[in-house]
């Protein structure tokens, strides 16, 4: 119960751990709220899960033909591009499943001025952003990522033992809290600069480069998708990984790194993005 | 619908609320209005906001990108005041005054370019999860409630994040249909509802966590007279019951009449007047009007003998004049037999100024305020 006296949070990790928990399981009531409107509206679910499933379809069809023409690419074949594209779709699918939100925030949020009513609430304003509404129909691009690793790999030949299962969910983890990271950054920039169209579309358009082999591009793309935008590392090198293929340098113990550094990167801008928020006038 | 008059039920309902009251022994109080004991502190305040000239077409917009020709507006300036436990303040101004701006400031929403604030122990912007649990907010023209779903699915969501038990949860709702009848469309999805219900909704929505304190930003906007007297009701009643502290903008004086015995006006970002509605108007209530309407309007020419003596004469309509004049210095019963003896009358009114038209005059710099506080 509120009361006069300030309320005694606990501090440091102690603290730390306690709002960790509380949204936790704030998590857990934001998703039934969204998805009690979703079953409200089942038929809509339904279209948009279809589509959204001819579209991965469509997409992975590409790979299928283009190796009908040629039987390698890059030195890989069919079988082991298929894995390192279903390995994409992961990290993929769990942004689409949170990006909803971030694709339109400057629009929705600053230049509405919706982010007020998130800012009075008393959880975390990143939170309330990215929980607030879901695409769950995203599941299929994840479950068809999962079900192109396993075919491949049964084509392959190889085995998944428990330790490239604990790598598939760590790295699908890592690969995906990259993705997410830098779409956050990129929404930041709606705090200092109001306009309404975003830079997230070219960027959206990169994570298509994450799908094949990074050997297959020249230098200075295989640098900026490792380093700068790293939607190439984040796949590439976890997948070389669990395919035991024998590369040189082998990047996939810094992709945990990566994805620390640029989620740290993430949050600070955003704290530091809403001290900027200007609301609106009226 | 006819109101009836609001009483907080005692009993299982009022337990759930704490009484936002900490007695002072009685030889504490300190008469000092910068008491350490205030609830709001604001000192020097300022919002400036750095708004640029947007280039229309495309090109325009990609020069946007590069080129801005930027302009500074202090929509709030300077503002300091103090407000102590259990106040009701009604704080207004004309549109663009820095109203939602300072609002935005004391609930956490803005960080004030400078000055201070210290509200209840905590600086807003700074502390603000754990500052926003002690305030409930709101925005009369935007609703803080989820779009998409019945509003008891929003109510059901903020207990979760306010963190409130479902005992007192319970009680409070109960007690919020009591007062605000919202019973009906606790089922609704908030974009179905119509601005009154919204209101209510949004004002139980506000209070679900029993703060100490409630921000509103005008509340009674596009409301009818019945959803206006209601909220007025639930005001005082909280206000009267649990002593919480409201700061409240609005354009219907009304509002201010009825439920604020201190005001604060404020324009271009700046204070022109803290303190009680009744000493404003005794001060400015020196001013009263005569209105009188003509027999025929070939009188009128014989008016002209008033404004020579320094009176105003303004034309309300057609045949009725009105004529403002201060009290001290002109009697009242002169100038009645003045008119008398200049025209013929058909009909006369004396009033005293109305509240509107002192604020009005004040907006337009034309009546002179002390500020006291
Ligand atoms: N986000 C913003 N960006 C730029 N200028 C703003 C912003 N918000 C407010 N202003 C400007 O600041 C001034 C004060 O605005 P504010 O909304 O505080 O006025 P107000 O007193 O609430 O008026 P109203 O009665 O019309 O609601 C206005 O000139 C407005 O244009
Ligand atoms: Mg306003």
């Amino acid at each position: 119960m509120p009361t006069l006296t300030p309320i005694s949070e606990k501090s440091g990790i102690a603290g730390l751990l306690d709002a960790g928990e509380r949204h936790f399981g704030l998590f857990f009531d934001y998703f039934s709220q969204y998805a009690k409107v979703r079953v409200s509206y089942r038929g809509d679910f339904f279209i948009s899960l279809a589509t959204s499933f001819a579209a991965t379809i469509f997409a992975l069809s590409f790979v299928v033909v283009l190796f009908q023409k040629v039987p390698q690419l890059a030195g890989w074949r069919f079988e082991e591009v298929l894995f390192l594209y279903g390995f994409s779709l992961i990290p993929y699918g769990i942004f689409n499943i949170v990006s909803l939100n971030l694709y339109d925030f400057g629009n929705n949020y600053i230049i509405e001025g919706k982010f007020d009513r998130v800012l009075l609430r008393p959880i975390s304003s990143l939170f309330q952003v990215l929980f607030e509404t879901f695409r769950i129909e995203s599941l299929q691009e994840v479950a068809t990522g999962v079900f192109c690793m396993w075919w491949a790999t049964r084509h392959l030949g190889l085995a998944w033992t428990p330790a490239k299962v604990a790598m598939l969910f760590f790295f699908g983890l890592c690969a995906g809290i990259i993705y997410i990271s830098v779409f956050l950054i990129l929404s930041t920039v709606s705090f200092w600069f109001e306009d309404r169209i975003g830079v997230h579309p070219p960027v959206w358009n990169v994570m298509a480069f994450g799908r094949y082999p990074l050997s297959i591009y020249s230098g200075m793309v295989q640098f900026f998708l490792c380093w700068i935008i790293p939607f190439g590392l984040a796949s590439f090198y976890p997948s070389v990984r669990m395919l035991g293929r024998t590369i040189s340098p082998q990047y996939a113990p810094l992709v945990p790194v990566v994805a620390v550094v640029f989620l740290t990167i993430a949050i600070s801008l955003w704290n530091f993005g809403t001290r900027h928020y200007s609301s609106t006038g009226t | 619908m006819a109101a009836a008059p609001v009483r907080l039920i005692r009993g299982p309902a009022s337990r759930a609320f704490v009484q936002h009251q900490r007695r002072a022994p009685v030889n504490a109080r300190i008469p000092n209005r910068m008491s350490a004991d205030s609830l709001i502190h604001v000192q020097e305040l300022s919002k400036h906001f750095r708004t640029f000239k947007r280039r229309e077409g495309v090109w325009g917009s990609i020069q946007n990108l590069f080129v801005r020709d930027y302009r500074t507006v202090a929509a709030v300036d300077r503002v300091g005041f103090t407000i102590e436990r259990g106040e009701m303040v009604g704080y207004i101004g004309p549109n663009g005054a820095g109203k939602s701006t300072t609002i935005k400031m004391l609930t956490g929403i803005l960080v004030p370019t400078s000055g201070e604030i210290r509200i209840n122990g905590y600086v807003p912007y700074r502390q603000r999860r754990q500052y926003v649990k002690t305030i409930g907010v709101v925005f009369g023209q935007r609703t803080q409630l989820w779009w998409d779903i019945a509003v008891i699915e929003s109510f059901k969501l903020l207990r979760r994040i306010y963190d409130v038990s479902q005992r007192d949860f319970d009680a409070r709702m109960e007690h919020f249909d009591a007062i605000l009848n919202i019973r009906d469309y606790l089922h609704t999805p908030v974009r179905k509802l119509s601005l009154g219900e919204r209101m209510r909704c949004d004002l139980a929505a506000a209070l679900l966590h029993n703060p100490p304190l409630l921000f509103l930003d005008e509340p009674t906007i596009g409301l009818d007279v019945v959803a206006k007297d209601h909220i007025r009701q639930f005001l005082r009643a909280i206000n009267r019951e649990f002593r919480t502290t409201v700061l409240l903008t609005t354009h219907d004086l009304d509002d201010i009449e009825e439920l604020c015995r201190r005001i604060m006006i404020i324009d271009h970002g700046k204070v022109l007047y803290d303190g009680h509605l009744a000493q404003l108007k005794q001060q400015l209530l020196r001013t009263k009007q005569i209105k009188f309407a003509l027999k025929d309007r070939t009188q009128a020419g014989c008016l002209d003998a008033f404004s020579r003596d320094g009176l105003e004469v303004d034309q309300v309509d057609e045949l009725t004049y009105r004529i403002r004049f201060d009290r001290v210095k002109v009697s009242t019963s002169g100038l009645i037999r003045k008119i008398l003896d200049a025209v013929d009358v058909r009909d006369l009114l004396i009033e005293d100024e109305p509240i509107e038209e002192i604020i009005k005059r004040i907006y337009a710099g034309e009546a002179h305020l002390e500020v006291s506080v």
